[in-house]
């Protein structure tokens, strides 16, 4: 099987590179002095997480539950508008160019306003993490439903298809893939939005550990956060690709 | 030679079954105009087809062939003039008009077996007769060994094979087909005109084909009607006499077969 030593070959190079760039980092800093506050060596961060990770564990349980729950309800907001935007030429003329426009606003400067009216805990981060997943996942619905193949809606008004018929039997799968497509786009967004939120003000969170961590100088606990960030958003991330295997006709044409 | 069928007006049957069959044409069209705009697509469209009878349309690419198909589906409006599906005006699609189109129909998330039984779903066929029905045209049109395949995983004439069976699957008595075979090479197609030719000669459907392969014409229809474009009118009409039941190898060596080609071809040259 030459699929096996070649994919062997692969992931040791993965594996060699990280840990030459980890090695890099550990004996880098030293050797140049740099000081531990502007970039402290990974061990150090290691075992700053490590003497934190009660901390760390809740304040990033905290944060993934802002982002999950900002993140479902893009979906279910998203999908919902992107549906009524579809069936209504009504919402097309009006409602989609107000979200066109407001797409094109920087949500991070939402922020502050989301804390003077949600407050400086959960909600306020809730907000953010939808205001950020919201524009791609409207998007991608809508695009998902307007590519319907032609030639399949006129086969399902040949055969008098009702309209639930057609939106589940027809619309719905043609406009998974679309859909998939913006999740992948919303999710690492949401958590951008999150921290962002946490980071203007909160009480809780690993947007406020970084924020707690810069204030008093533990530059190796706010790198511990931001690693710990990444990791989160890469598994949020998996979770999505993995889902998407299940709408393996993306792209097909018959 | 410029000639329409004259059409019969709705009548009760004479000799047919008396009481499925009261109309002798099961598709009639009378002066019938569709335009796009200012664009004239179809103008005094004039034919009819009796019941059990097969006709293919021939005519140049973009002289309305597609637009006429989907007007007897009952899919698009038209201006004015009429067409009837057994003596009653199309105002909709009919359970019993059966469509292939141009481009295979096929859902590329389910296995043939769930597209061919599509039709079905929707008119809510119960779900023995269904299944029974998938399982002959499956057997019917060699299918039943890629029935959990996937439509991609086919090549054109399987999937367009398949595509003849989501229409087949309700038992229409009318079957409208919209160039069926042409995407498909040579070979393929006179193959899936055999194919074709044997389930016709089986369930004896009422058919409308349309198509731009002379051979395919002559060897499947009882008739044959020109069209020409700008705008599209029907333009010579051909009565194929050719014996049947009609097989690949003598029906295709008959001469008379080559004169109809020829004579079509001539036809098609002047009207294109
Ligand atoms: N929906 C439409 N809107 C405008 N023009 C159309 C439409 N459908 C077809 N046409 C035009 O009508 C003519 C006939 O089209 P069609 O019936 O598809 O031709 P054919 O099937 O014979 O190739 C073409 O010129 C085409 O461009
Ligand atoms: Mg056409």
């Amino acid at each position: 099987m030459p699929g096996v030593s070649s994919r062997l070959a692969a992931y040791s190079q993965v594996v060699l590179f990280f840990g030459a760039f980890l090695l890099f980092w550990e004996y880098g800093v030293r050797y140049f002095e740099v000081k531990s506050y502007i970039l402290p060596p990974i061990s150090a961060i290691a075992v700053a997480v490590w003497e934190a990770r009660s901390e760390i564990f809740e304040n990033s349980m905290y944060t993934l539950a802002e982002v999950l729950i900002g993140f479902g309800a893009a979906v279910v907001v998203g999908v919902m508008l992107g549906m009524v935007v579809y069936v209504s030429p009504f919402a097309q003329r009006t409602i989609y160019p107000l979200v066109t426009a407001l797409q094109t606003t920087p949500k991070s400067a939402l922020a502050p306003l989301m804390i003077v009216w949600f407050g400086y805990g959960f909600i306020s981060k809730v907000a953010m993490a939808f205001l950020f997943a919201f524009f791609p996942i409207v998007v991608a619905t809508l695009g998902g439903f307007a590519g319907t193949a032609k030639n399949l809606e006129e086969h399902f008004r040949a055969l008098n298809a009702g309209p639930w018929r057609t939106f589940t039997t027809l619309r719905l799968p043609s406009a998974l893939p679309s859909f998939i497509d913006g999740c992948r786009v919303a999710m690492p967004l949401a958590m951008i939005g999150a921290i962002i939120g946490e980071l203007v003000g909160s009480e809780r969170g690993l947007g406020n550990l970084i924020m707690l961590g810069t204030a008093s100088t533990r530059t190796d606990l706010v790198f511990g956060c931001i690693i710990v960030i990444t990791l989160i958003s890469l598994a949020l991330y998996a979770l999505i690709e993995f889902a998407a295997k299940s709408v393996w006709w993306r792209g097909i044409q018959v | 030679m410029v000639s329409t069928a004259t059409a019969e007006a709705p009548q009760s049957g004479k000799g047919l079954s008396p009481a499925a069959e009261p109309a002798v044409n099961h598709i009639e069209a009378h002066g019938l105009n569709k335009t796009f705009g200012s664009f004239k697509a179809l103008e005094d469209i004039d034919f009819a087809i009796r019941n059990q009878e097969f006709v293919s349309v021939l005519g140049p690419s973009g002289c309305g062939k597609s637009t006429l198909l989907r007007i007897v589906a009952g899919l698009i409006p038209y201006e004015s003039g009429s067409a009837t599906i057994k003596g009653e005006m199309v105002r909709a699609p009919r359970p019993d008009v059966g469509v292939v189109f141009q481009t295979n129909n096929m859902l590329p998330w389910l296995t043939v077996r769930r597209n061919v039984e599509l039709g079905a779903r929707i008119r809510n066929m119960p779900a023995d007769a269904r299944d029974a029905a998938v399982d002959k045209i499956l057997d019917v049109l060699s299918l039943t060994k890629f029935a959990d395949a996937h439509p991609h995983q086919l090549s054109g004439g399987m999937r367009q094979r398949a595509s003849i069976g989501q229409a087949l699957v309700l038992d229409p008595q009318i079957l409208l087909m919209d160039e069926p075979f042409g995407a498909l090479d040579a070979l393929t197609r006179d193959k899936l005109n055999v194919e074709l030719l044997r389930i016709w000669q089986e369930s004896r459907k009422t058919v409308m084909l349309i198509t731009h392969s002379i051979a395919e014409a002559v060897f499947l229809s009882d008739r044959v009607l020109v069209m020409a474009d700008r705008p599209g009118k029907i333009v010579e009409e051909v009565t194929i006499d050719l014996p049947r039941p009609r097989n690949a190898a003598t029906t295709r060596a008959m001469p008379k077969f080559g004169e109809y080609v020829a004579y079509l071809g001539k036809v098609m040259g002047v009207a294109s």
